[in-house]
């Protein structure tokens, strides 16, 4: 699979090389165009001069007799430029390679400038200027090769060096990319080789700048892994921890009826048998809800109407209550809603309201009261029990706190699934003595929902 | 016997005293660690069960406070917590046995009796004094290797006294031995069951000390 994936290693190599080449090819370029053209100039003012020179010489002594004069090759460059004198149409002067007739339009009209004509196969710049009189023409002319031979000297002496480093370059690049992705590969080999529990974090040094976002979203991810397997782990030994009484409640209650011979003592033992069935199948829901409350970040919020929820619980408990003899109110004027997840806030506050009604002794008030209070949202369930002292609701919510000396029997859990459910919803969970009532008050204030959410 | 049974859970509390009821232990049954430690300190009891896990008062907190004031009577532990350490902790702590949740009910009441006997100095399974051999586990007994027929708090009344061997024991002690809470005691009914023993097992076995209660001597008087 790798083999198909792009690498990074030759992408920045192509780029690199690709570049500097690119640049030297450009540099060239220019540098052949601005030389060509400083040349050009060069080398023309030159011919120029030159002709100037022929045609001043002329003017002052011009031979009648002397025409067709061949000047000697003096230098063995001199076969790469060539010149013409003309008198009133007669070749007066010319150099040993120039040919008799006129270079430019022999015949023809005479035209002054440069030009470049092709003679005897070559390319030719050649200048054309007249005297005063315009009884004497001069030609001077140089073949372009020599022009193109300079030019490419010029070019040839600035670039090697560059051909030269081009290798050295892209050695240097290589280097330096290797350098640059060896911290990537050490992490990459460093993940490749953890156990699979292993799960502290990636250390920070030897890592680039470029590198830490990954390697923060790794150790996230790993912290985030490693919760969640400390939350299941907790999850199996609070479990089984927790299973151990009521199964052994149940084992107890089954032997006492195998054992009891009296038929009414049998009975209440079987009952008592199955209640602790149904004791550990609460438990066991309960700690599946706390699970999935725990390994679920966020929940999906929208409007729930609070008075509502409290309301229907209120409703549900009502025999409850009713069987303990409990006065059971409910105490709220209007709607208020309050972003959230209907199913888990129901769990919240069937588990607050039962925890009053449960844990509360027969015939007291219990009183669940949703209402608005500086613009907050507030859940309140009061009961007349004997309440909870400060060390007592500081332990509130720790797993498997149970409310000393009391008859009912319970997990513990109940808290702790309305303290997470709480914390999801960003909810303030308050436990305080009722001023009305005297048991225990528990105060759930959330911010109100907005119509626009 | 009698014991204390302490537990919070009241389904497993329930279950286990009616259970060592059955099987004939007097029971008492304290839910939370301060009445558990109370009992244990004012009253007698032949050994305890005892939850670590106790609402107001931890099981190992009233364990230790009970071995602080010099009481030696034999705890079991009863507890959901299996792990090794709490295991040592327990043990350590001053409890004579370490039984995790669930328990058989037939072990529990057996442990229970091996505690009893060997808190009482006696390691073998059953009891012996003169002729009469007591089986505490088969609740059966013995003289001179024919079985007597006893009723349930004569049976009870014999075992007290064969554990206490050679040691005088006060009226107030037998009936604290005897009876757990709410049960009625008539006024003479230890004389009574110490009457019917005599009748059935021979005079010279329980001795009368005046004015301090009654003693059953390990080996028959020389007379």
């Amino acid at each position: 699979m790798s083999k198909n994936l792009p690498s990074l290693q030759r992408q920045l190599l192509v780029l690199v090389l690709g570049l500097v080449i690119s640049v030297w090819l450009a540099t060239a370029a220019l540098t052949w165009v601005d030389v060509r053209q400083e040349l050009d100039e060069l080398l023309d003012s030159h011919l120029a001069q030159a002709a100037a020179l022929l045609l001043v010489q002329r003017a002052h002594d011009i031979d009648e007799d002397d025409h067709g004069v061949d000047a000697p090759i003096l230098h063995r460059y001199v076969p790469k430029v060539m010149f013409q004198v003309f008198h009133e149409g007669r070749l007066m002067l010319r150099s040993a390679n120039a040919p008799e007739k006129a270079m430019i339009n022999p015949g023809l009209q005479f035209k002054k400038g440069f030009t470049t004509v092709q003679i005897g196969g070559e390319a030719w710049r050649v200048f054309a200027t007249f005297g005063h009189e315009a009884d004497i023409q001069v030609y001077v002319a140089e073949q372009t090769s020599a022009r193109s031979s300079i030019l490419w000297a010029i070019l040839r002496s600035t670039m090697w060096p560059m051909l030269i480093a081009l290798p050295l370059l892209a050695l240097a690049a290589w280097w330096a990319v290797q350098r640059g992705v060896a911290p990537i590969r050490r992490l990459g080999r460093a993940v490749a080789d953890r156990q699979t529990e292993a799960l502290h974090p990636v250390a920070i040094e030897g890592i680039t700048s470029e590198m830490l976002p990954l390697v923060e979203a790794l150790n996230s991810l790993f912290s985030r892994i490693g919760n969640l397997l400390e939350s299941e782990r907790r999850f199996t030994a609070d479990a089984a921890h927790e299973l151990r009484t009521p199964i052994a409640a149940i084992r107890a209650q089954a032997q006492v009826a195998l054992g009891e011979a009296d038929d009414d003592l049998r009975r209440q033992a079987l009952r008592n048998t199955l209640e602790g069935c149904d004791r550990a199948t609460r438990l066991v829901e309960q700690l599946m809800t706390l699970s999935r409350l725990e390994a679920h970040a966020e929940p999906a919020l929208a409007a729930v109407d609070l008075t509502a929820l409290a309301r229907q619980t209120v409703g549900e408990l009502a025999l409850k209550a009713l069987g303990k003899e409990q006065s059971l109110e409910f105490d709220a004027a209007d709607a208020v809603a309050i972003p959230g997840n209907e199913t888990l806030l129901a769990v919240l506050v069937r588990n607050l309201v039962d925890n009053a009604v449960r844990y509360s002794p027969p015939s007291v008030r219990v009183r669940v009261r949703v209402e608005q209070q500086a613009g907050r949202a507030v859940l309140t369930i009061e009961d007349g029990g004997p309440g909870l002292d400060e060390a007592e609701r500081i332990k509130l919510g720790e797993r498997f706190f149970r409310m000393p000396g009391s008859a009912e029997s319970g997990s513990g859990l109940g808290w702790s699934i309305v303290r997470r459910i709480a914390a999801v919803h960003h909810l303030e969970l308050q436990a305080e003595r009722s001023t009305e009532l005297g048991g225990l008050a528990v105060r759930v204030s959330g911010r109100i929902h907005c119509g626009n959410e | 016997m009698r014991i204390l049974l302490a537990e919070d859970d009241p389904l497993l509390g329930d279950g286990l005293r009616a259970g060592l009821r059955q099987l004939d232990f007097q029971v008492d049954w304290v839910r939370d660690g301060e009445a558990a430690e109370r009992e244990l300190l004012t009253q007698t009891y032949a050994a305890a069960v005892l939850d670590l896990g106790l609402p107001r008062k931890g099981g190992m907190e009233v364990l230790a406070a009970i071995r602080r004031a010099g009481n030696t009577m034999p705890v079991l532990v009863l507890t959901a917590r299996d792990a090794v350490p709490d295991r040592i902790r327990g043990l350590d702590g001053g409890a004579d046995d370490y039984v995790v949740k669930p328990v058989d009910l037939h072990e529990l009441a057996a442990r229970l009796r091996a505690l009893i006997r060997r808190s009482h100095g006696q390691p073998e399974e059953c009891l012996t004094a003169q002729d009469l051999v007591l089986d505490p586990a088969a609740r059966s007994v013995r003289k001179a290797g024919e079985p007597v027929a006893l009723s349930s708090r004569e049976f009870d009344l014999l075992q007290v006294f064969m554990l206490n061997a050679d040691r005088v024991l006060s009226r107030e002690q037998l009936e604290q031995h005897l009876y757990s809470w709410g049960q009625e005691v008539e006024s003479n009914a230890v004389e009574v069951h110490i009457h019917n023993l005599r009748k059935k097992l021979g005079t010279l076995l329980i001795q009368t000390v005046r004015g301090v209660g009654y003693m059953l001597l390990r080996a028959a008087p020389k007379s």
